[in-house]
């Protein structure tokens, strides 16, 4: 369970602060599906990446499952950034002379796992994410969709609580989106917490929940009941 | 994250950007390459002019008088102390003495037959052959009693024996003809002389030098030699017998001095250690340069990989392990350097020592030097970038554009 107090972010400094978000107040619990929306500019990235242990908030206090985080050292942040999220991103971000087991691994060597098992876990998830037969491939040999499955199987390959992505489809094709969000679907049914940050209402129509961001406040969170 | 895989990420990084990382890693191959040709180069001669300097007995130590006038007094004319066999007997109880080496010279135009020849003839005793270790290869060295009865006889060397006798000839119990005098070859030695310093045209004789002195009028002892049991040591005792010697004879105007060749050595030492410092600084500053280069091509490498460190941080990377990774980058590229800098630097000597007088060598410590002195400009120059990479914030260098 993750649990954020009155968060605030403020870029720059003096005259040239910019604020970000004001005061949030949100808690998600584990197995979630969740969906952050909002225009460009609204916060919800700046959101995400202080939910994912990337960025430290300007005040407030952030508790996972029972601790404070929220002035972590930075090392204790990477340890949770390897440990408990996995990270997609709208540009797949990947290794490019890497192969896709190899991207896929990478967590697993800043997590001190050998490499027998890396490779072997890499494997599993490659054939999970329906890339039993591309594993060798480097990503500029990867359709978008198929980037981006490597990318879901490398958040997952720690075997992390939370899945945050932000805007997961934005490069794709709607028929692609669709079967990328089926598995995110898949994911939190196998008992993830889905974290997906969005602009688009198809998108954030198969979360369990969404959160709507405008000028760095929550003005709307609402369930949605299937 | 291991060092292994922090090295095999630095090495797949080099080896993508080959062009890139040849031209960096010239300036520290270049550097290395100097450092170690020239120390090479330098121990090389160092080693050939102090062979040519003891090339002939390193153990060995002249001892020689030097005249030393009165207070207000500005002599020219003065006579050299006698030496006889009991100074001798005496030099050779001094300790740490193994030998001592006692000759004469002379000069003689020797005849035998048909053949005839200026000879130069060294005036011996007997202990001369085990303090010079020479080698008889026919007859007999000289005893001591061939000294104390002024017996004619003499040694031939090699070349001499080849020249004035035939090779199925027995020189020994020949009577020879030496400045119109006849003497009996009772010997043939091989000369303990370098092959350079020989005489080939007509080779060399020993004769005792008690004989010598009465034929030719020399002093019997003109040339004197400590030869020390401990070469370490061979100053010392060179000055220890000298001294005894001035004690014993109760010199006033003079005294037994020694040629130290340990200040030769010394000033030799110093001249090639200063030529090395000069020529190894030159190099430094190549290397130093050879640095900044791989600084500046690491910084560029830092900011073309930003995204590359702004994912591996958002994959669970500290700030110490890409620290580590850049700095490790870094440490191969110049340890690389190095490496090829010393193979280099291995052909060169290889080349000098074929086509020049010097031997060039390359040791290992110099080379154990050169690779870890590459590694550490790989740390010196890869902590600013490496530093700046781990400063980086995730989020902005995954924004990075």
């Amino acid at each position: 369970m993750m649990k954020l107090s009155d968060i605030t972010k403020v870029y720059g400094k003096g005259s040239l602060e910019v604020p970000v978000l004001h005061g949030i107040d949100l808690t998600i619990e584990d197995g979630e599906f969740v969906a952050i929306m909002g225009p460009s500019g609204s916060g919800k990235s700046t959101l995400m990446n202080i939910i994912g242990f990337l960025d430290y908030p300007s005040s407030g206090t952030y508790e996972l499952n029972g601790e404070q985080i929220a002035s972590a050292k930075e090392s204790i942040l990477a340890k949770l950034r390897n440990e408990h999220v996995g990270f997609v991103f709208q540009q797949f971000f990947m290794f490019p002379r890497d192969n896709a087991i190899k991207n896929v691994a990478s967590p697993l060597v800043y997590a001190g796992v050998s490499r027998r098992e890396r490779t072997a876990r890499a494997k599993n998830l490659l054939e999970k994410v329906g890339l039993g037969d591309r594993m060798k491939h480097l990503p500029n040999q990867l359709s978008g969709g198929q980037k981006q499955r490597v990318a879901i199987a490398r958040a997952l390959v720690n075997n992390p609580t939370i899945l945050l992505a932000d805007e997961p489809t934005g490069a794709l094709d709607s028929k692609t989106s669709e079967q990328i969000m089926k598995l995110f679907t898949q994911l939190n049914e196998e008992g993830k917490t889905v974290i997906i940050v969005t602009h688009e209402e198809e998108i954030a129509a198969y979360a369990k929940r969404i959160i709507t961001i405008k000028d760095g406040r929550i003005t709307e969170d609402r369930r949605v009941s299937s | 994250m291991n060092i292994w895989d922090s090295f095999k990420i630095a090495l797949s990084s080099i080896w993508n950007h080959k062009i890139r990382s040849m031209l960096t890693m010239l300036g520290i191959i270049i550097g290395v390459a100097a450092v170690i040709i020239i120390v090479a180069i330098g121990q090389g001669t160092k080693k050939q002019m102090t062979d040519e300097l003891f090339s002939t007995d390193k153990n060995a130590i002249d001892i020689y008088y030097e005249y030393i006038p009165p207070e207000g007094e500005t002599e020219v004319f003065w006579q050299e102390p006698e030496l006889t066999s009991e100074d001798i007997e005496t030099l050779a109880e001094v300790p740490g003495v193994k030998a001592v080496v006692a000759t004469n010279q002379g000069w003689g135009m020797m005849t035998h037959e048909d053949e005839q020849g200026e000879m130069q003839i060294t005036g011996v005793g007997a202990e001369f052959f085990r303090a010079r270790d020479i080698q008889v290869v026919e007859g007999r060295a000289l005893y001591a009693a061939d000294n104390d009865g002024l017996n004619r006889v003499v040694l031939i060397d090699t070349i001499a024996r080849e020249k004035f006798f035939k090779e199925t000839e027995n020189p020994i119990g020949e009577i020879i003809d030496l400045n119109d005098n006849p003497y009996k070859v009772v010997g043939v030695y091989e000369s303990p002389l370098p092959e350079q310093f020989r005489n080939k045209e007509t080779g060399e004789m020993l004769m005792p030098r008690t004989v010598i002195s009465m034929m030719f009028g020399n002093r019997e002892i003109e040339q004197l030699q400590v030869i020390a049991s401990d070469p370490e040591n061979i100053s010392e005792t060179g000055r220890l017998a000298a001294d005894t010697l001035t004690v014993e004879k109760g010199l006033e105007n003079g005294q037994y001095s020694t040629n130290d060749f340990e200040d030769y050595e010394k000033e030799l030492n110093t001249m090639i250690s200063l030529l090395t410092l000069l020529i190894g600084s030159i190099a430094g500053i190549s290397l130093l340069v050879g640095g900044i280069g791989v600084m500046n091509i690491m910084l560029v490498s830092v900011t073309e990989r930003t995204r590359e460190i702004g994912l591996r941080k958002a994959i669970g990377a500290t700030r110490s392990k890409i620290l580590l990774q850049f700095l490790i980058e870094s440490i191969t590229l110049t340890s690389l350097g190095g490496l090829i800098g010393i193979g280099l630097a291995a052909v060169g000597s290889i080349l000098v020592s074929e086509f020049s007088p010097i031997t060039a060598s390359v040791s290992p410590l110099i080379v154990l030097i050169g690779v870890s002195f590459s590694a550490l400009i790989g740390i010196i120059f890869g902590l600013l970038p490496a530093n700046k990479a781990s400063k980086l914030s995730p989020i902005e260098a995954l924004r990075y554009e």
